[in-house]
């Protein structure tokens, strides 16, 4: 990509072409898949700002998630609010929580941060569990009605499909990377970085520590819980375990692990390689697909035991994933394709 | 006039004074070098000029203000800037990513904290390296960079905690020339170093602490004769 004009215009015609997608697809499941995506690249993003930037490593992101999806659905389904109007009260009650964690754990050093990033989500995910009166307990929230989005007296969509939730993600998705490329292009992004790297280095060079953890935080939050409430609005259901759950935690981190911390492209790349895997083990494909190669029979002993088994077996592959990528590729897939990069440049060379 | 007064300070690690009563002044401009065998508090004495750790007793006072218990970055944004002894890049960065963090102290704009870099990179002749990524540089490399940073952030008053540490003579006569030339711009500094011939040819004044006390205070002549001093360093047969 050295032609300067290239860049733009491939750019251009990618978000043309994802753009206009749903008019040549019609598969509601392609559709779904996508919008998985576009869910997963906004997570990883948003994670991404204050793992990957700051050097914040939080295990508890699912609290963003799961207080961004349930306070919108909780006033749609009780308030009939317009989720696209309720999400930005979901990002107020996030700021508040993240600013309550972020004032008194950012004082200590080491891990105190990650471990009370665990502690609070769990405290949220039983709080949503036990709190039944506000939040239906376990048994979630259901709210399916979307009131139609209009933009004066027309009605843009009416939500009879999965397009304008295509678009919402597609927009959603395009917005973090749009953030996050304007982060690591400005102070904010260079005063993060230099935490990340060496925070009493960082701290003589003017830079006040906890302030710049907070705002990174904060604006990590925030986007989280805007791909919550989408991810609640999208579903139309949320209870505790799917949106609080340590499990929702992990998966965010493993987008920017695997795809690399700390770069504009690592969460898309992790997403891209997630998300696909996730469904493979949700839906028995791959236990589908080793059977049509002949690998097992289906009705063997081993057949049953896979189709049994391996849709549950997802958080053990993430498992093994993570201890490959950090054996093979400490810097995710970024760093390994720039690892290859340079090192096509010294060969030419 | 004095731009750094320290007056009897104190520094407790529960009851060993790291620092027991240290007072003197950095006169504007001048380059006051601090020695002292290991363990004399040189360092200790930084962290509580710099705001790592709050003095037990006793007052800091730059510029006419009191610093006592003022966080660093605080301390920097008023001007006072330090280097570590054992260096820290920020190993992920490019070398003039690095100094554009330093110069982002005082502007909000890329584009001037690179130009600003780049102009501190040129100062220490680290320009070559600019696109290199900080973690890669050899040593003599590492404490070169230190400075520069530390100059983007627009100091009044530069603290050096040996920057010739682990240096060849040659790559140490750089950082010399460095240290001058830094002075003649007119910015005062203040120079923790271990070699005698360099700390003697710099500064204008020569603190000597040690067990935590300062010792003596005088022009580099008359502490290399101090018989005092000479046994601190050597022992007290040689005194």
């Amino acid at each position: 990509m050295a032609n300067p004009v290239l860049k733009p215009v491939a750019g251009i015609l990618v978000l043309g072409a994802l753009f206009a997608l749903p008019r040549f697809v019609d598969s509601p499941y392609a559709l779904h898949m996508m919008i998985l995506l576009f869910m997963s690249i906004s997570q990883g993003q948003s994670w991404n700002i204050l793992g990957g930037y700051a050097g914040q490593h939080s295990v508890g992101h699912a609290a963003y998630f799961g207080v961004g999806a349930y306070t919108t659905m909780m006033l749609m389904h009780a308030q009939q609010v317009a989720p696209w109007l309720g999400a930005w009260a979901g990002v107020g009650m996030v700021a508040v929580v993240a600013l309550a964690i972020g004032s008194i754990c950012f004082r200590l050093r080491g891990p105190y941060f990650v471990l009370a990033s665990i502690a609070v989500a769990e405290i949220l995910r039983l709080s949503a569990i036990n709190l039944t009166g506000l939040t239906n307990g376990a048994e979630g929230i259901l709210a399916t009605d979307l009131p139609p989005f209009k933009i004066g007296a027309t009605v843009i969509t009416d939500f009879s499909t999965k397009v304008p939730f295509y678009h919402a993600g597609l927009a959603l998705a395009l917005a973090t990377i749009t953030i996050t490329y304007g982060v690591q292009h400005s102070k904010l992004g260079y005063f993060l970085q230099a935490i990340r790297e060496d925070q009493d280095a960082a701290h003589s060079l003017g830079i006040p520590i906890s302030r710049y953890k907070n705002i990174a935080l904060v604006l990590s939050a925030a986007l989280t819980s805007l791909a919550g409430s989408f991810y609640g609005v999208y579903v139309g259901f949320v209870d505790p375990p799917t949106v609080l759950g340590l499990d929702v935690s992990v998966q965010i981190m493993l987008i920017c692990i695997i795809g690399g911390m700390g770069t504009l492209w690592g969460p898309v790349l992790g997403s891209l390689v997630l998300v696909p895997l996730s469904e493979a083990l949700r839906s028995n494909l791959i236990t589908e697909a080793l059977v049509k190669a002949g690998v097992v029979n289906a009705d063997s002993r081993t057949g049953l035991f896979l189709k049994e088994n391996l849709s549950h077996a997802h958080v053990l592959l993430y498992g093994v994933l993570v201890v490959l990528v950090i054996l093979f590729m400490p810097d995710g897939l970024m760093g390994f394709f720039r690892k290859l990069a340079s090192r096509r440049q010294r060969e030419a060379v | 006039m004095a731009i750094l007064e320290i007056h009897k300070i104190s520094k407790f690690f529960g009851g060993l004074a790291a620092n027991s009563d240290v007072s003197f002044s950095v006169e504007q401009g001048a380059i006051m070098g601090l020695i002292g065998p290991n363990g004399a508090g040189k360092t200790t004495l930084f962290n509580c000029i710099t705001g790592y750790y709050p003095p037990s007793r006793g007052d800091i006072l730059f510029d006419g203000q009191r610093m006592n218990g003022l966080e660093p970055d605080k301390v920097c944004m008023l001007g006072m800037v330090r280097t570590w002894q054992k260096v820290r890049p920020l190993p992920k960065l490019s070398v003039v990513d690095n100094v554009m963090v330093g110069a982002l102290a005082r502007t909000s704009s890329l584009k001037t904290a690179r130009a600003l870099a780049m102009e501190q990179l040129k100062v220490v002749r680290l320009e070559h390296r600019a696109g290199f990524l900080a973690g890669g540089l050899p040593i003599g490399e590492r404490k070169k960079l230190e400075v520069a940073r530390a100059l983007a952030t627009q100091p009044k008053l530069l603290l050096l905690d040996e920057v010739m540490g682990g240096l060849n003579p040659a790559e140490s006569e750089e950082i010399i020339q460095l240290i001058l030339d830094i002075k003649a711009r007119g910015l005062t500094q203040m120079v923790i170093e271990h070699d005698m011939k360099a700390i003697m040819r710099i500064s204008d004044r020569i603190v000597v602490l040690t067990s935590g006390e300062k010792l003596m205070e005088g022009p580099p002549q008359e502490v290399v004769s101090n018989p005092e001093v000479i046994s601190a360093y050597l022992g007290e047969s040689h005194a």
